[in-house]
């Protein structure tokens, strides 16, 4: 058993995120449609995890799981100790795929929504989200309304209002999946950076495989639905990560044990 | 050659109408009972100053009244039937199907209710202006995307917040739009049904001149009433712009063509 | 919810509404000279569509809407085809437009009056003037949601521009054209109506102001009954083929 071993083999500090056996059905028109099938994950404090799998395997929904945005059937999901019932944004910050900014608010607002919902004072706000703009490189565009900037600058707003209420574990819902390759490759590199400096755990789920490799601690492999976790696999390249890193033989390889995985689920 | 600034010309054909209205009953073209001459319009609105005013306050009451009623129960309405998808299956359809009845055919049975005064007008063009802003009510909390949703509640948004801080202003532009045309619908509800059968205000006026054939005091009254809506469109798109700003980006080129008549989006007043 | 639950609890709620129009002034609950019980209105209807002068009227109302669609329809979608296909007419009269909207058409049938009189003329020329606007606003609509990607294909592809009428602008335009004959439509009967009823010695219209005037409310709501059915009729057929027309679009 490859995975189990693997899994053994991870440098568990304490753990950030547990799940224990979770299963998922959902009720469909026809009776229940099985999502989710006996998942198990250890992320460790402070580890950068990706999962990956085919569309429709359920990975975006786990992530929501663990975001206490959605129910599940069966099993476990531990954040720091205890279950989430609801959103909890004290320990969890989620970035969507969409930047789903708000269009009325400018970045300052936008970022300082989750404190608002607090009742905090704007100067009290304003001081948090001022570095948050800072770290990720946007200082200057406070004011700027979303229709504004590109789709890169939205998502760095979009990790800043993730940020702001500095959460623990910062959860990725291929984030970066509508822009184009460039853009993506940068956005992957600034987001190690302020990683980084944050110490998060991160959870991201991609499509892409080199985005995977490039990012990631541990990688998940995900079968088609019901989503079952088939591959663990261990990054093992030192950081920080160059774009020199991808054209090395270990990480085409890794990229390549992935890419077998995901062929022969199908 | 370049060509003129088309805000130039606009003001020119704008000019030229103007003239057109003074200069063309001078020369015969038509008689002055068809088209009285601009100035002798503007004369007689001077002499009966007092008479057009007191008209004009009648029948912006009865448009505020309108409005109010339109906007209220076209909110109110929009918003149950909006957000609730149970009814919004059940009685969209059905709405967009009563659309396409003549509303004015609907205004002798208000008279003969509620007597030829103020209160036949108000309820009349009260109807006559809910439709889209229900309509467009509806379309704008239905068409809030799901992500807002699901991003405010990832950063623990009550449903009360939610309501306020993302519904509420994510639906604004839609419902800004149908409380534009459902006001102008008010204007012209009242303006007709003033003209079919009223004892006061200005529609009252064009429809009492016209029988006596006074073109002039006719005109008068048209003039009142096209400032009127003309500068009813120019207040509340000044307004819609500015509680919208966030929106100017992306709408600056839907202002400049016409509102494309589709999917049960209201549909503007031929009256 | 399945599609004939749906049906099923509209029924309801029309017989629900239609049962209160009956059974209201029957029991007292509200004034049977304000609002006659719905069996009285239909009983009327049927005397009333028996009568010549009645059916007199009806003749003459169709005729005038139709008269008023053929010459509004060319004119107001000429008219809209200049505006969208030439940047710079748009760029003039598009924002003019919008206040064309705004402005209570009817104010201007005092003018109608004067020029034809209050005969035939006078509302076929009102129903037009009011209907070619709507026609105008959605020819352009209609015309600019053909996107340019497909006109750039045909022609990479060499069609000549009539084939590029052809081929792409009907076509891709179809389900909006019939929206825009039903919407103008829509407008068209209401402008003729106005007229009617404004001045008139004829017409269902002017039948139904009267009636209206002289507190006869089984007609007034008869009247109203059958304009209404003849409305929402016209409206579905057409909305029917508009749905059958777009299958293709999602």
């Amino acid at each position: 058993m490859q995975y189990v071993a693997d899994l053994n083999a991870a440098k568990t500090t304490g753990a950030a995120i547990e799940i224990d056996r979770v299963s998922h059905v959902y009720a469909g028109p026809e009776g229940g449609v099985p999502a989710l099938s006996n998942v198990s994950m250890k992320v460790g404090a402070g580890r950068f995890i990706v999962i990956v799998g085919p569309s429709g395997c359920g990975k975006t929904s786990l992530l929501m799981m663990m975001a206490g945005l959605r129910d599940h059937t069966e099993g476990r999901i531990d954040v720091h100790g205890a279950p989430m019932p609801k959103p909890d944004p004290e320990r969890v910050g989620v970035i969507f795929q969409e930047a789903s900014l708000f269009p009325w608010l400018t970045t300052f607002d936008n970022i300082e929504f989750p404190l608002s919902l607090r009742g905090m004072s704007k100067d009290e706000r304003r001081r948090k989200s001022q570095p948050m703009l800072q770290l990720v490189g946007l200082t200057g565009f406070g004011e700027r309304y979303p229709h504004e900037l590109s789709g890169g600058m939205k998502q760095r707003v979009s990790i800043a209002r993730g940020l702001v209420q500095d959460p623990p574990v910062l959860l990725m819902d291929e984030p970066f999946a509508a822009l184009d390759e460039q853009t993506r490759m940068t956005m992957g590199h600034e987001l190690l950076r302020i990683w980084e400096t944050t110490n998060k755990t991160v959870v991201f789920i991609t499509h892409s495989l080199t985005e995977a490799v490039y990012l990631a601690d541990e990688v998940y492999v995900m079968s088609p639905r019901p989503g079952r976790m088939i591959d663990h696999i261990m990054v093992d390249l030192p950081r920080p990560r160059t774009y020199e890193m991808m054209a090395t033989d270990t990480f085409g390889r890794m990229r390549d044990r992935i890419w077998q995985q995901i062929r022969k689920s199908h | 050659m370049r060509r003129p600034d088309p805000k130039i010309v606009r003001w020119g054909i704008l000019i030229a109408l103007l003239v057109a209205w003074e200069v063309v009953p001078l020369t015969g073209l038509l008689p002055e009972l068809f088209l009285p001459r601009l100035s002798k319009t503007l004369n007689v609105l001077w002499i009966d100053l007092d008479k057009y005013w007191n008209a004009l306050l009648v029948t912006l009451y009865e448009v505020v009244l309108a409005m109010v009623i339109a906007c209220g129960f076209g909110i109110l309405a929009g918003t149950t039937i909006g957000g609730i998808a149970v009814l919004r299956d059940l009685l969209l359809p059905v709405f967009s199907s009563l659309y396409a009845i003549p509303i004015v055919i609907l205004y002798p049975i208000f008279t003969a209710w509620f007597g030829i005064g103020s209160e036949s007008k108000i309820m009349f063009a009260g109807i006559y202006g809910f439709f889209p802003v229900m309509l467009s009510t509806a379309a704008g909390i239905r068409t809030i995307d799901p992500q807002f949703l699901l991003a405010a509640r990832s950063m623990g948004a009550t449903v009360f917040q939610q309501i306020t801080k993302v519904i509420i202003p994510a639906s604004l532009p839609t419902v800004f739009g149908g409380l534009r045309i459902g006001g102008a619908l008010a204007i012209i509800g009242v303006v007709v049904a003033e003209m079919l059968t009223a004892s006061a205000g200005i529609g009252y006026l064009v429809t009492l001149n016209r029988t006596i054939l006074d073109s002039p005091r006719v005109f008068a009254g048209i003039l009142c009433i096209l400032v009127l809506s003309v500068a009813y469109d120019i207040i509340a798109r000044r307004l819609e712009r500015r509680m919208v700003v966030w929106q100017s980006a992306g709408r600056r080129q839907q202002q400049t063509s016409p509102r494309p008549v589709s999917q049960g989006a209201p549909a503007p007043a031929a009256a | 919810m399945k599609y004939w639950h749906i049906i099923l609890i509209r029924a309801a709620i029309l017989a629900l509404v239609l049962g209160a129009w009956e059974l209201a002034p029957r029991w007292g609950l509200v004034n049977p000279m304000l609002l006659p019980p719905l069996s009285d209105v239909l009983v009327t209807l049927q005397i009333q569509l028996a009568r010549p002068t009645v059916q007199e009227a009806i003749l003459i109302t169709a005729l005038e809407v139709i008269v008023a669609f053929i010459i509004a329809v060319p004119i107001g979608a000429a008219a809209g085809v200049a505006i969208a296909e030439f940047p710079y007419a748009g760029a003039i009269f598009k924002p003019m437009l919008f206040y064309v909207f705004s402005i209570p058409k009817s104010i201007f049938l005092p003018m109608f009056i004067l020029i034809f009189g209050i005969g035939f003329q006078q509302k076929v020329a009102y129903a037009a003037f009011t209907t070619a606007f709507v026609v105008l606003m959605s020819a352009t609509a209609a015309v600019e949601s053909v996107k340019s990607d497909y006109i750039l294909v045909a022609r990479s592809f060499g069609a000549t521009p009539l084939q590029i009428l052809r081929r792409v602008y009907v076509p891709s335009m179809m389900p909006v054209l019939l929206e825009t004959l039903r919407i103008s439509m829509i407008f068209n009967f209401t402008g003729v109506m106005i007229a009617e009823m404004y001045a008139s010695r004829t017409g269902i219209g002017h039948l139904i102001s009267n009636w209206g005037e002289n507190f006869q409310m089984p007609q007034l709501f008869a009247g109203v009954i059958m304009l209404s059915v003849v409305a929402i009729a016209f409206n579905e057929t057409v909305r029917y083929l508009e749905a059958r027309c777009s299958t293709w679009r999602t």
